[in-house]
């Protein structure tokens, strides 16, 4: 067996449990999600990312180790063309959860929809595909940047180079629809609330093999309930801020990233004294102390993990600048800790003599306000789709800033890695008038009988590799 | 009837008699014979001989003194055995014999055949012989050394015979277990990289000759006794349906043109394969999965489409026709090598083991029975009847190797500290040529990069 071969075999195989149990079929796997999906376009909740990835089939498949195997393409992309090109190509014979054969246009139709929405949260993904911009704003009628050359191989043209681009191709909303290891059960019209589990089924035709368990379901718990049902096996894993009990698992790191963009627009002559204010922030201590489960201090846009995240510096400067006399301070409701963090940013700045008012509103809001510019200071909260730096920069800065700063992100950060990519991010910051603030996750409890959970360098798992232990039955 | 007649029919039963084929004989015979032939006829009528005979394991010791002492006696010997230890050849002198013949036997590694030899093969892998080697001293006092009473009269000669062990030769060459010593011993037999999947153990080449079966994703290798390789055929992947999770049964057995038969999930058929030399050749197709092959005979089974595990469904024939025994799944099932009252084992994927007769009948066990996914029926202790060699059943837990006596209902013979890697696969025969079986399970590294076979044997040798 080549190395090769050998690697991706081991990537793609299910992790073992210590003792020697092998994968066992059947049951339903039960997850306890903070809150349910929201089952629409809009801002992704955690639960909303375990549901597009039991759903979807990723292109590409980002492992444990941080490398990339193949998904639904047949191999990792090279770069062509100096990272402006890139030819995309497809394993034979897949199909979606109902037999529809899926191929390159399936895939030039995925990623033209991604470009057609700037609005959507997913937009940044279409970002970097040559003629994305002229898509979304109806000057061409189709996406310029990809060219099906047959059913199963199509030519990705770039607007600038960009080597990480195969890691945007492994994030969930590039994954085709509809064929990944569950499909949606339907709900009939007037019979669920917004509290009930969703529900999934298996799907036998999906890639990678019929999935362990039959049947997948969400259950949106509170702290209380978890424990609860985990201790009386009515969930099989919990993943939530907090500990819930059971077996600890795998921490799931960076999963929403935090930062406040200043409206300098608004603010005029004051937003210097803003910035000072955000600069003398504690990173450290907000992670800490005001933010549940795990979570870090953001050192940059790069949201590099484990980086250290020194204290952010003012802009020089011997004189104090005039502050503003009140500020808005614009914050999404439907994100876990941002009143926290947006009330802690109150005390604070209040303590450097400004005074702020927070807003929290919906998710849906604060888009709008945001992109209309309706604030003065705003939590800007993601959850990161991919852990490559100018991705995640380039996510970030698509969400503050709009799409021509998320390409500025994704071009000045291409290929960087490590201090490289923290001091681009540092300089793009400043530029964008963003301040990196904390990162924070998810913690797994696992019950009894859950095997095979074994998250993935970008935070997500796939579903269709979690199995219970003799069924599930105690 | 008319005398002619009658001769003529004498005639022809003395003919018949001698077409008859010979009695076999065991290795003890001739080893003995082969020896005699060494030592040859007695050398100037001297024919008076005492004969001592040691081995590592005493119960052949005795045998084969029987043995030789025919061989001899038909050889021309007067032959006096002698038991005593000690100063052999001053009690010899002393008795007024001509000959000592001191001799020392037991299992050695295998030598190829004589025509084998020829063509350059070493040591056979999987091959024991019984040998013998011999110092033939003379006893008697020379006239022309009167003054060196000590002085032997001609110069002594080694002689030497050996010839392939038979299974009654293992028995009797097995060795007592050292005092205090526990019941068997855990050993890395081998390792090889990547995940093994099945094992099996057989004669899957030459008659006689025993080898390990280890399926991974990739390959079928052949390996033997001592963990060589012996050979290696790549797997044909590309027909694969897709499962989750890799899996594949594989047995040792007669399978029409070949002996060895494996099962890889996904498949749509399993494949026969032929061992010649050191090439392994596809000899043909099967409808089912070839669970395990013991004594009892085959073991086939179905695996439920799309999936690592296999149906409830055993027979000892290919019979698609056949309905399940329940709706359960199985993770895997074990033959005993040499049969008995427990043949075969299977075990859910409830991780309960159900024992089964010969006729594939439950046997009742008097306490639950679990194991982890890898597992093994092997007859340990030679007492005719097998124990469950099981890996851990608790995920969460550590590994570890446990052996039962599923009929006995007692606390297990044997719990080894954690073990490395996940047990996902086993298998029995007798590995080490003690006569009795021996447990082998592959131990998978945490990563899969690599799986360790595990030898579980109570032969002495291994066992301190």
């Amino acid at each position: 067996m080549s190395g090769r071969t050998l690697t991706i075999v081991l990537l793609l195989a299910p992790a073992l449990a210590s003792a020697g149990v092998r994968p066992g079929y059947g049951g339903t796997v039960r997850i306890g999600v903070p809150v349910a999906p929201h089952l629409a376009p809009g801002a992704p909740t955690a639960a909303d990312a375990i549901l597009e990835r039991a759903t979807t089939l990723p292109l590409l498949d980002p492992d444990a180790a941080g490398s990339l195997a193949p998904g639904a393409l047949a191999e990792v992309p090279s770069p062509e063309a100096g990272a402006r090109a890139f030819r995309l190509r497809l394993r034979p014979g897949l199909v979606d959860a109902s037999g529809r054969p899926l191929g390159a246009e399936d895939v030039a139709a995925r990623l033209a929809a991604l470009a057609r929405d700037p609005t959507s949260p997913d937009g940044w993904i279409a970002l970097p595909l040559l003629g994305a911009d002229a898509l979304a704003s109806g000057r061409a009628p189709v996406l310029a940047g990809v060219q099906v050359l047959s059913p199963t191989e199509l030519l990705v043209s770039l607007a600038f180079p960009l080597p990480d681009f195969p890691w945007l191709l492994a994030t969930a909303p590039a994954a085709l629809r509809d064929a990944g290891p569950f499909v949606l059960a339907a709900r009939r019209p007037g019979t669920s609330s917004p509290g009930d589990p969703i529900a999934l089924s298996r799907n036998d035709r999906t890639r990678r093999g019929r999935p362990f368990a039959d049947a997948l379901e969400l259950v949106p718990v509170d702290p209380r309930a978890a424990v609860r049902l985990l201790e009386q096996r009515k969930v099989d894993l919990v993943l939530r801020p907090e500990a819930t009990g059971g077996r600890p698992g795998p921490a799931l790191l960076a999963a929403t990233a935090t930062v406040a963009a200043v409206n300098a627009a608004r603010l005029g002559a004051g937003a210097e004294a803003v910035r000072r204010a955000l600069a003398s922030l504690d990173r450290a201590e907000l992670a800490r102390r005001f933010v549940r489960g795990p979570a870090e201090p953001l050192a940059s846009l790069a949201a590099l993990a484990g980086a250290a995240a020194p204290p952010l510096s003012p802009a020089p400067g011997w004189a104090e600048p005039p502050a503003p006399a009140r500020i808005v301070l614009l914050a999404d409701s439907s994100v876990p800790d941002q009143r926290a963090l947006a009330e802690r940013l109150q005390v604070k700045l209040f303590d450097r003599g400004l005074r702020a008012q927070v807003d929290l509103v919906d998710a849906a809001r604060a888009r709008t306000r945001l992109a209309s510019g309706d604030y003065d200071v705003a939590l800007v909260a993601v959850l990161l789709r991919s852990p490559r730096p100018a991705l995640a920069a380039g996510q970030l800065a698509f969400a503050a800033r709009g799409p021509d700063a998320g390409r500025r992100a994704m071009a000045a950060l291409a290929g960087l890695e490590g201090e490289r990519a923290a001091a681009a991010a540092d300089r793009l910051a400043r530029e964008l008038d963003l301040f990196p603030l904390v990162t924070s996750g998810l913690r797994a409890s696992l019950g009894p009988a859950l095997e095979g959970f074994a998250p993935h360098a970008d935070g997500t798992f796939d579903p269709g590799d979690l199995w219970l232990v003799a069924g599930g039955t105690p | 009837m008319r005398p002619a007649l009658l001769a003529l029919l004498a005639l022809l039963s003395l003919a018949l008699l001698a077409a008859a084929p010979a009695r076999a004989t065991t290795s003890i015979d001739a080893v003995a014979r082969d020896l005699a032939r060494e030592v040859g006829a007695p050398f100037e009528g001297r024919r008076a001989l005492l004969l001592e005979v040691d081995a590592r394991a005493p119960a052949l010791a005795a045998p084969l003194a029987t043995a030789l002492e025919a061989a001899l006696s038909a050889a021309g010997y007067a032959v006096t055995p002698w038991h005593g230890g000690g100063d052999a050849e001053g009690r010899a002198r002393a008795s007024g014999q001509d000959w000592l013949l001191r001799v020392r036997a037991g299992l050695v590694p295998g030598l190829p055949s004589p025509r084998e030899a020829g063509l350059g093969r070493g040591l056979v892998p999987g091959q024991r012989d019984l040998a013998a080697v011999g110092e033939l001293i003379p006893a008697w006092s020379s006239f022309f050394l009167q003054r060196r009473p000590d002085a032997r009269a001609i110069p002594p000669r080694v002689v030497q015979a050996r010839t392939a062990a038979d299974p009654e030769t293992f028995l009797l060459a097995r060795e007592a277990p050292a005092p205090g010593a526990p019941f068997a011993s855990v050993r890395t037999l081998v390792r090889l990289p990547g995940r093994v999947l099945a094992l099996a153990i057989g004669e899957a080449g030459e008659p006689g000759r025993l080898a390990i079966v280890a399926v991974t994703p990739d390959a079928v290798l052949v390996l033997s006794p001592t963990g060589e390789r012996l050979a290696e055929r790549s797997a044909e992947l590309g027909a694969l349906r897709p499962v989750r999770d890799p899996f594949a049964t594989v047995a040792v057995g007669d399978f029409g043109g070949g002996r060895i038969a494996l099962f890889r999930a996904g498949a749509a058929r399993g494949e026969v394969l032929a061992l010649r030399g050191r090439a392994l050749e596809r000899a043909g197709d099967l409808d089912a999965a070839p669970l395990c092959a013991g004594e009892a005979g085959l073991l086939f089974g179905e695996l439920e489409p799309g999936t690592g595990v296999l149906r409830d469904k055993l027979g000892r024939l290919v019979d698609a026709a056949a309905t399940p025994r329940s709706r359960r799944t199985l993770y895997g099932a074990a033959c005993a090598p040499r049969g008995g009252p427990v043949a075969h084992a299977v075990l859910g994927t409830d991780l309960r083991v159900e024992l089964l007769g010969p006729d594939l009948r439950p046997v009742a066990a008097p306490a639950p029975l679990a194991s982890g996914s890898g597992f093994a029926l092997a007859d340990l202790d030679g007492d005719g009847t097998v124990e469950l060699v099981a890996s851990s059943p608790d995920p969460s837990q550590p590994e570890r190797i446990r052996v039962l006596a599923p009929l006995s209902g007692a606390a297990p013979v044997l719990e080894t500290p954690p073990v490395a890697g996940a047990i996902l696969a086993g298998a029995a025969g007798d590995l080490t040529g003690d006569g009795v079986d021996d447990a082998l399970l592959a131990a998978v590294a945490p990563d899969g990069g690599h799986t360790d076979l595990l030898l579980v044997t109570t032969d002495p040798r291994e066992v301190r």
